[in-house]
């Protein structure tokens, strides 16, 4: 087990890119619960979110990497930087390290380093690209309740949309009315009441 | 079960959402601002989610990752109503801080 994981600390370089985005990730979770000023816990959440991704790309997870980035990084921060703005946290204590040398020093290696990964995975191609990843060699999904019928599913996406559209049908029903149902809570719970209203323009009037 | 993935050790990427949910778990504790108590939660979601894929991959199954959709879904709901929440009770509170909700207690 030893030889083994020794051998793959050498020789591969997706060990390298997860130990990149391990870093990045536990480094910016810190900075999300120890930043002072929620804009940039948010900002430091972000990358995180990134960061995860990148890992679920070198497990071979693509489907699950692109909806980590659309749901988490896109669509759930959105909204929570909306809602920081909406209730203007104050900032405390932003620009007091803004020009420390350290920092300059720190951010420049940072961003030197990401373009260096970046630029040698575009020259390099995808790590292991002539092996199947796991998961990829179940090109055919077979479902057991009518025993003949089996589907071709070739590609990560494919068979995960498989599986949510055959072993996985009513969770998947269920989460679309449990997304109906919190839309209209939220839109509830967020409303002004109508009397609220109602008073404040006789109080203004 | 397959210990390696893709050259990445299966007990590296555990520990790595273990730290995770450890740093989730410390925000929720220490931090008192609502809003970045919800980060920490999607934090802790975050690492739930890279332990079904690890194991998804590992074990050669795929309904690992079709239960992170799942989970992503939920995310999102979570998201939509806990925000609405936190505008509810900052308009009836004026503030953000957990320490100052206490009409609960008695």
């Amino acid at each position: 087990m030893d030889e083994i994981i020794y051998m793959n600390l050498e020789s591969s370089p997706s060990f390298l890119l997860f130990i990149f985005f391990g870093t990045v990730t536990v480094v910016t979770a810190l900075s999300v619960i120890f930043q002072k000023n929620p804009v940039v816990s948010a900002v430091s959440l972000v990358f995180t979110f990134f960061a995860l991704a990148g890992i679920y790309g070198i497990m071979g997870a693509l489907f699950i990497a692109t909806m980590q980035v659309l749901v988490y990084a896109g669509a759930i921060m959105v909204l929570v930087v909306f809602v920081l703005m909406l209730l203007s946290q104050r900032a405390e204590t932003l620009s007091r390290y803004r020009k420390h040398p350290i920092r300059l020093v720190l951010l420049s290696v940072f961003v030197f380093g990401f373009f260096f990964l970046l630029y040698s995975a575009l020259t390099t191609g995808v790590p292991h690209s002539d092996q199947m990843g796991k998961g990829y060699e179940l090109t055919e999904y077979s479902f057991p309740i009518q025993g003949t019928s089996t589907v071709n599913a070739k590609g990560n996406v494919g068979v995960v949309g498989a599986s949510t559209y055959l072993d996985y049908l009513l969770p998947f029903e269920m989460i679309s009315i449990l997304l109906l149902v919190a839309v209209l809570g939220a839109v509830i719970l967020a409303k002004k009441k109508s009397t609220e209203v109602e008073q404040t323009k006789d109080n203004v009037l | 079960m397959n210990p390696i993935i893709n050259g990445i050790p299966v007990s590296y990427i555990l520990g790595l959402a273990g730290i995770l949910f450890s740093i989730g778990v410390l925000g929720v504790l220490i931090r008192r601002n609502i809003v970045i108590i919800f980060m920490s939660v999607e934090l802790i979601l975050n690492s739930v989610n890279l332990v079904f894929v690890t194991f998804s991959k590992a074990l050669s199954h795929i309904s690992g990752e079709t239960v992170v959709f799942f989970v992503m879904a939920i995310a999102a709901a979570e998201a939509a109503v806990g925000l609405a929440l936190v505008i509810a009770i900052f308009r009836h509170k004026k503030s953000t801080n957990v320490d100052e909700l206490q009409s609960m207690k008695w």
